[in-house]
């Protein structure tokens, strides 16, 4: 990673980050968080900012396809990865099944913890297409919804789990 | 009941693609060129006189463009709570003293949030600790530091709306031993009345104060524009016009020259009404630097210096008959509202509030205390003194229910309220479901089978024991509070879809959908022909807000009528076109006019429209409406006197709850949460069941886990991984229930449905574990330890 010194010596790092399949190319500081980077430079507001202390989920990307709070990812630690976040999900205008499921299930309210978990959904659903009620529950376990008690959400994911073989989609 | 084709649908939410996709744009992602970042210092102690303020320092670093402190604001006044008897004691940052830790001091605008923060630590606040006050019984007593000692003149910010001016208030009559409000009201007998009872019971319970956790952080953008002299402002709250109107007095602006723009609100709860000095900071400092100003709060300070639920002790005394029919009820409240009076007065008013409308006492007394202390400042949230209050009366219920050995069901219902009282302020119960909610919660938990159950089996005796439990509770659907009613418009479009503009904010519980469903069905069009413009008060009429739950029945009234009034216009032009002289005959169905006797002849919205403004001098055709926060009066109620008509129409719920105690670790466990809520009508079933589920999850948080950790006023547990809401894991099943009554003043009949049932599940949860393992919890929340210390020492 290039680095370059500003004239009160602190230090400048060049990062090259892939989100959503698009790569960018920015300079940073060391203590640059990754969510800043994607709301405040790359306008990528769709991921938000609860608590900037990984303990609400809002800020939930996937990193190299595993969901992490991007508020503890450091941007430099990002370089040269993968990310995709909330906007790259869907192709061109029409919507990700999982998006589709959150809307059709009123799994969201105020709609702020949305991006975070729909992003861990999508972890847990690629990687276990056909999770239990329970599985479903502990993937978004680190995301806060205070709209909703979470029973429409877990309803909207499972909603969305590969039916078993010979089901009718 | 009609038959309706839009309403009581579970229509997808019209914010659903917004929200879904990460496009909703919230206060939080607004960023305007040449933006500043703003930040608040504050206060790191509890009380303390402050001596001198030095900037000098912070103003030479590079990068700051503003700083403002108190001594800038010295006659800057605003409350929550603003009339001649309760002067505004609120001010954006300290003039002579500050109050609480976390008390604004000063704020900077700077180019960087890190210069911002910067320059906090370059200013020098010189302070004289002085003795604080942490709790309000120890506030109350004569020897207690003062935490308001300052005369306030009784003037009111509603004056302008025709309430008497007050002077010469002198500071002894209000804030004499801290107490902030008062409120007593009594009607009957109440000696009489517990002379009549044959049993006469006594409790007192305490309630710890919560945090709204929305999950976006408050937040607030300000540009000035001087060129048009107009202040624009983005911020997440919950009344826009109520912002608006505090920002112009505090700002000393006209009205008219405030824009508040539209945003999504990630979550309120209550929490996001007041005006907050960040928001008044932003404003001052924009028109002082010419550039935008954005503040946001980071979650330790939206814990501390935004809004919390008021602290309580609360005593209920009730005589009863044998039968269970109660004779008489005497209650105190006592509430910390913290270091300024927040809502207090407010608070101790709706203890009542939502007390009386619940069971019939004949004989009834009914005292609350608001109290200053050096605690951080407490404010509405969801349910707004109704989950203290139905948790004190409810547990009380039950007990009572022990002492005479009925079933608590069986007391609930034989005093619940019906349909038809009249309430002794006057409110009549035009709609009133509460005994079918009782009944519903009841069955949905299998009351009659598992409420002691385990006490009678041999599995007492085991490790993990179960109970059931039960309260009920009420809510107002709107009220008389600024700015006073809701007004609609609707404007119609060449092919005959309609745009809906209003002032109401949809903060999660969906008002963009239900007033666009209550807009399709009025004026017979589909939900794809309806388009929302909202939360913006230079394009929207005003709003009562989204608070006092009056969105639904008031601005959804207002929505209707203004539907009507669209439809009645396209009728009289397709009446011309139908060559039919008298409208009465015509109907109107999506989109189409046509006569009721011959369907066939008919003309579209878009012919009508058209022959409007062909014909009318070019009406395109506007429909209006408006409505009060409560039609039947132009007051609002005495806070102090519980006198006038409080609300249009109280909604209603039961919750029911079954818990798991493990009596070894004392950890309570919520199995199964059942709700029965009276909404009247559900005008979309899917909304009003997120709305009942949402309310469950957060009174379950407050049952269990919820507590602000507050030690000699500082705050431990400013953070989500330390104040414990429920999470998916620990969420249980939510039965919803719905009870149809059909308010009448109600758009197609619908009330209050999204803040009521937060209220019953407290005592729900805490009669739950007393049937499983037979102790008392009289404290909230139910912690493990509090579950431990019983059972250890039984009474």
């Amino acid at each position: 990673m290039q680095a370059i010194q500003d004239k009160e010596g602190v230090k400048r790092y060049l990062i090259t980050l892939y989100v959503n399949g698009d790569s960018y190319t920015r300079v940073v500081k060391a203590n640059t968080l990754l969510v800043n980077v994607l709301r405040d430079e790359l306008d990528l507001t769709g991921t938000k900012k609860g608590c900037e202390l990984g303990d609400c989920g809002s800020c939930t990307v996937l990193l190299d396809g595993k969901p992490v709070n991007s508020c503890l990812v450091l941007a430099v630690e990002a370089d040269g990865h993968e990310i995709l976040t909330i906007e790259g999900l869907g192709e061109n205008e029409k919507l990700d099944p999982l998006q589709e499921a959150f809307i059709a299930n009123a799994a969201l309210q105020c709609g702020y913890c949305t991006s975070g978990m729909i992003m861990s959904a999508k972890a847990l659903l690629n990687s276990n297409p056909n999770p239990t009620e329970q599985e479903v529950r502990e993937a978004i376990a680190g995301n806060l919804c205070r709209c909703t008690g979470y029973v429409n959400i877990v309803k909207a994911i499972l909603s969305c789990a590969q039916q078993p073989e010979g089901g009718s989609e | 009941m009609a038959a309706y084709n839009i309403v009581g649908k579970g229509v997808p939410r019209v914010d659903g693609p917004d929200k879904a996709s990460g496009k909703a744009i919230y206060t939080v992602d607004v960023s305007l060129p040449g933006m500043l970042y703003g930040k608040i210092l504050r206060s790191p102690y509890a009380h303390a006189r402050i001596i001198s303020i030095d900037t000098s320092m912070a103003e030479k670093l590079p990068g700051v463009k503003g700083i403002v402190t108190g001594r800038d604001l010295r006659d800057v006044r605003y409350a929550f709570v603003d009339t001649p008897h309760y002067p505004a004691d609120e001010q954006p940052l300290a003039v002579d003293k500050v109050r609480y830790i976390g008390d604004e001091v000063a704020a900077v605008a700077a180019e960087s949030e890190a210069v911002a923060e910067k320059a906090l630590a370059l200013i020098k606040v010189e302070y004289e600790i002085i003795p604080a006050v942490f709790s309000a019984i120890e506030a109350m007593r004569d020897d207690a530091p003062l935490v308001h000692d300052e005369q306030l003149e009784g003037t009111s910010a509603w004056e302008e709306w025709g309430v008497t001016k007050r002077k010469n208030i002198t500071a002894s009559s209000y804030a004499a031993n801290n107490v902030s409000g008062r409120t007593f009201v009594q009607y009957g007998d109440v000696d009489a009345g517990f002379e009549e009872a044959d049993h006469i019971r006594e409790d007192t319970f305490e309630l710890k104060a919560t945090a709204h956790c929305p999950m976006e952080p408050h937040a607030v953008v300000a540009s000035y524009d001087a060129v048009q002299d107009k202040l624009h402002v983005w911020l997440s709250t919950m009344g826009i016009f109520l912002k608006r109107f505090f920002l112009s007095k505090t700002l000393n602006i006209p009205a008219s020259k405030i824009r508040v723009h539209h945003t999504y609100v990630g979550g309120a709860f209550g929490g996001k009404i007041d005006l907050f000095p960040y928001e008044f900071c932003a404003a001052y400092l924009t028109i002082k630097t010419g550039q935008p100003v954005k503040i946001e709060l980071d979650r330790e300070e939206v814990f501390m210096t935004t809004r919390q639920r008021h602290p309580m002790n609360i005593t209920v005394r009730t005589g009863i008959k044998k039968d269970g029919i109660i004779t008489a009820q005497d209650i105190k409240v006592i509430a910390d509202n913290g270091a300024y009076r927040g809502s207090g007065p407010v608070v101790i008013f709706l203890c009542h509030g939502f007390s009386f409308p619940v069971y019939n006492v004949p004989n009834y007394r009914y005292e609350g205390f608001s109290v200053y202390t050096n605690n951080p400042i407490r404010g509405p949230q969801r349910g707004h003194g109704a989950p203290q209050i139905r948790f004190s009366i409810d547990s009380h219920i039950d007990l009572i229910a022990r002492d005479l050995g009925m079933d608590p069901l069986e007391i609930m219902l034989k005093n619940a309220r019906k349909q038809g009282d009249v309430i002794p302020n006057g409110d009549v119960l035009n709609s009133c479901g509460l005994t079918e909610c009782i009944k519903g919660a009841a069955a949905a938990i299998d009351w009659k089978n598992k409420r002691r159950q385990f006490q009678a089996s041999p599995a007492s005796t085991g490790r993990f024991r179960r109970g059931v439990g039960i309260s009920i509770c009420s809510m107002f659907s709107g009220a008389m509070y600024y700015p006073f009613a809701s007004a609609a418009i609707i404007k119609m479009h060449d092919d005959g879809s309609a745009t809906l503009f209003t002032g109401a904010q949809d903060i999660g519980q969906g008002s963009y959908t239900t007033l666009s469903q209550v807009l399709a069905e009025e004026l017979g069009i589909g939900m794809e022909d309806v388009h929302v413009v909202a939360g913006d008060t230079e394009l929207c009429p005003i709003d009562l807000g989204s608070f006092l739950s009056g969105t639904a029945l008031v601005t959804g009234s207002a929505v209707k009528l203004a539907a009507a009034d669209a439809k009645r216009q396209i009728m009289e032009s397709a009446a011309e076109l139908l060559g039919v002289d008298n409208i009465g005959e015509l109907d109107a169905f999506n989109k189409k006019v046509f006569q009721r006797q011959s369907p066939d002849n008919y003309v579209t919205y878009q012919q009508a429209i058209q022959a409007s403004v062909l014909r009318k001098g070019g009406n395109p055709i506007i429909g209006t409406g408006s409505y009060k926060g409560y039609e039947k009066t132009d007051r609002y109620p005495s806070l102090s006197k519980g006198k006038g008509l409080f609300t249009g129409a109280y909604g209603f719920a039961a919750q029911t709850a079954e818990v798991e105690v493990d009596t070894w670790t004392g950890k309570v466990k919520l199995l199964r949460a059942c709700t029965f809520h009276d909404c009247g009508y559900p005008l979309n079933e899917t909304i009003v069941r997120g709305q009942i589920h949402g309310c469950s999850s957060m009174g379950q948080g407050q049952a269990l886990s919820e507590e602000i950790y507050l030690e000699e006023g500082q705050l431990f547990n400013a953070s989500f991984l330390e104040y414990r809401l429920p999470i998916s894991t620990d969420t249980p099943e939510l039965v919803d229930g719905i009870v149809i009554s059909q308010e009448p003043s109600g758009p197609f009949g619908a009330k209050e449905v999204g803040e009521g049932s937060v209220a019953g599940m407290l005592a729900a949860v805490a009669n739950a574990v007393h049937d499983a393992v037979g102790v008392r919890i009289k404290s909230m929340p139910i912690t493990p330890e509090k579950v431990l210390r019983a059972l250890n020492n039984p009474t």
